[in-house]
């Protein structure tokens, strides 16, 4: 059986962790600045005052004037998300997360474990934990289970046999299904709102009308493709963060601790030498919030030029000043993999030297004695606001 | 944000470079130090005023002088108008 675990309106339960007095409040996530202007997931008590997510924000605050907006906090939101997935991987289970708030998972490799299906479910649940009203779905398919799951009540365990698929999934909304709104709308035009009235209608015709992307639709909402679910890999622990001491917003200042975060990361040992595939840029901005981008590099690379190179624009994306950056590594390559050199760069061997005696100073003085000057604000007529000391423990 | 001069750090993450430190001075009837940290100032070679950041809840005053002690020492001291405080600091 393929297992769905679900947790509606994920981002907003994430941001509200830290304000819990707004969750019984009429609440929504806030669009994204710079994107279209639609409500995220909203809170029971704002759904109840007729708040729809996805819903223009003019039309919300007109309809619900005491709404309150929550800003995204996408870092807090993966962090918690991560959480999740490694309680569920210390549980036995292994999971292969499709989106923050959404993992499958196999059951077959645990039910002896636990006891059956149900208690594999239960225990599933149990690992996510109290307050996040997570749901959970079973079928023999990754769709039916995610139907399940959308379906299923908070705390609840619904599992579709196969048999009773197609009888399943016949009442439920189109919109489980994600497709182009403009195939959507054309559905609704043609009168057809439900999965069963989609998946009664004739394949062929349906992929002549609208493209692949109708037939795509038309196979899930007969029950989907059984394909196996294949857990992720362990994640990568390495993680740098370098916190300011008060609000940084210039782009030369982002781009030098960005080059200190990368040197002390490349110089951690539990990269092994191994290359960096998959980056993780992570801020904490002035006045709450938070902001994250990932980078997946086409070649695996620990050459600091190329990697300051691919992750520096990113930098550029930020909305408001930072007080803390943060680099994480999110996939190592699988070997070391780079030839190594015949003859070694001009300076390498003064470099590795000078590392030396900074270990050796390091170990007689302690941690935190040994700092890079991050040049921040040349410019400014106070002395103390030019630049900062960052310490070096790699 | 600029924090108060003197302020301290965090241990562990970034901190800033050339932090204020609190100094001890006597000054002239005219503001300009006559001892700075028990010793007596020779000669102040210059003076000079930074007012920063007016327009937020904290705003800076300072009156710089870099002076020449009576050892031959080299000093800059400042005397900080919104806490009525006198600072060295290097780096000016």
């Amino acid at each position: 059986m393929i297992a769905c675990i679900v947790i509606p309106g994920f981002e907003l339960r994430a941001a509200l962790r830290e304000r819990p007095r707004l969750q019984s409040e009429p609440a929504a996530l806030a669009p994204e600045p710079g994107t279209e202007a639609l409500l995220g997931p909203v809170t029971a008590a704002a759904e109840a005052a007729g708040i729809r997510p996805g819903m223009r924000l003019g039309e919300a605050l007109a309809t619900c004037p005491a709404l309150q907006l929550v800003d995204p906090d996408p870092a807090a939101a993966e962090q918690a998300w991560e959480q999740i997935v490694r309680r569920l991987e210390d549980a036995g289970i292994a999971v292969d997360p499709a989106a923050p708030g959404c993992a499958y998972f196999e059951t077959r490799g645990v039910e002896r474990l636990y006891g059956g299906l149900e208690p594999t479910l239960r225990r599933g649940l149990k690992a996510v934990g109290p307050g996040w009203d997570a749901r959970v779905g079973a079928a023999r398919r990754r769709f039916t289970a995610l139907a399940a799951a959308n379906v299923a009540r908070s705390g609840q365990v619904l599992i579709v046999s196969d048999e009773h698929t197609r009888e399943f999934l016949s009442p439920l909304p189109l919109t489980l299904i994600p497709m182009e709104a403009g195939r959507r709308e054309e559905l609704q035009e043609l009168g057809i709102t439900k999965l069963g009235e989609l998946a009664g209608l004739p394949g062929g015709a349906v992929a002549e009308r609208l493209g692949p992307d109708g037939r795509r639709s038309w196979s899930l909402a007969r029950g989907g493709s059984s394909r196996r679910v294949r857990g992720r890999k362990p994640a990568a622990e390495l993680l740098e963060t370098l916190e300011f001491p008060e609000a940084v917003g210039n782009e030369l200042t982002l781009r030098r601790s960005l080059g200190v975060l990368l040197d002390r990361l490349l110089a951690r040992p539990e990269r092994g030498g191994r290359a960096l595939r998959k980056l993780a840029l992570a801020a904490r901005l002035v006045g709450g919030g938070s902001w994250r981008r990932t980078v997946t590099l086409r070649d695996a690379t620990a050459e600091p030029a190329r990697l300051r190179a691919a992750l520096g624009p990113k930098l550029l994306d930020l909305p408001a000043p930072v007080v803390a950056l943060t680099l994480e590594v999110l996939i190592l390559a699988e070997s070391v993999g780079s030839q190594l050199e015949l003859v070694q760069p001009e300076g390498a061997e003064l470099r590795a030297h000078l590392s030396e005696g900074l270990r050796q100073v390091r170990a007689g003085t302690g941690s935190g004695s040994v700092c890079t000057v991050v040049e921040v604000a040349p410019w400014s007529r106070l002395p103390e606001q030019r630049a900062l000391l960052v310490p070096r423990d790699d | 944000m600029v924090a108060p001069a003197g302020t301290a750090s965090a241990s562990g993450s970034a901190r800033r470079l050339n932090q204020p430190h609190r100094a001890l001075v006597e000054a002239h009837v005219d503001g300009s130090p006559r001892r700075v940290n028990r010793s007596p100032v020779a000669l102040v070679r210059e003076e000079w005023r930074v007012v920063d950041r007016w327009w937020t809840e904290q705003p800076i005053s300072r009156r710089y002088f870099d002076v020449v002690l009576a050892g031959g020492e080299h000093a800059v001291v400042f005397h900080d108008e919104e806490v009525g405080r006198w600072y060295s600091q290097r780096g000016s």
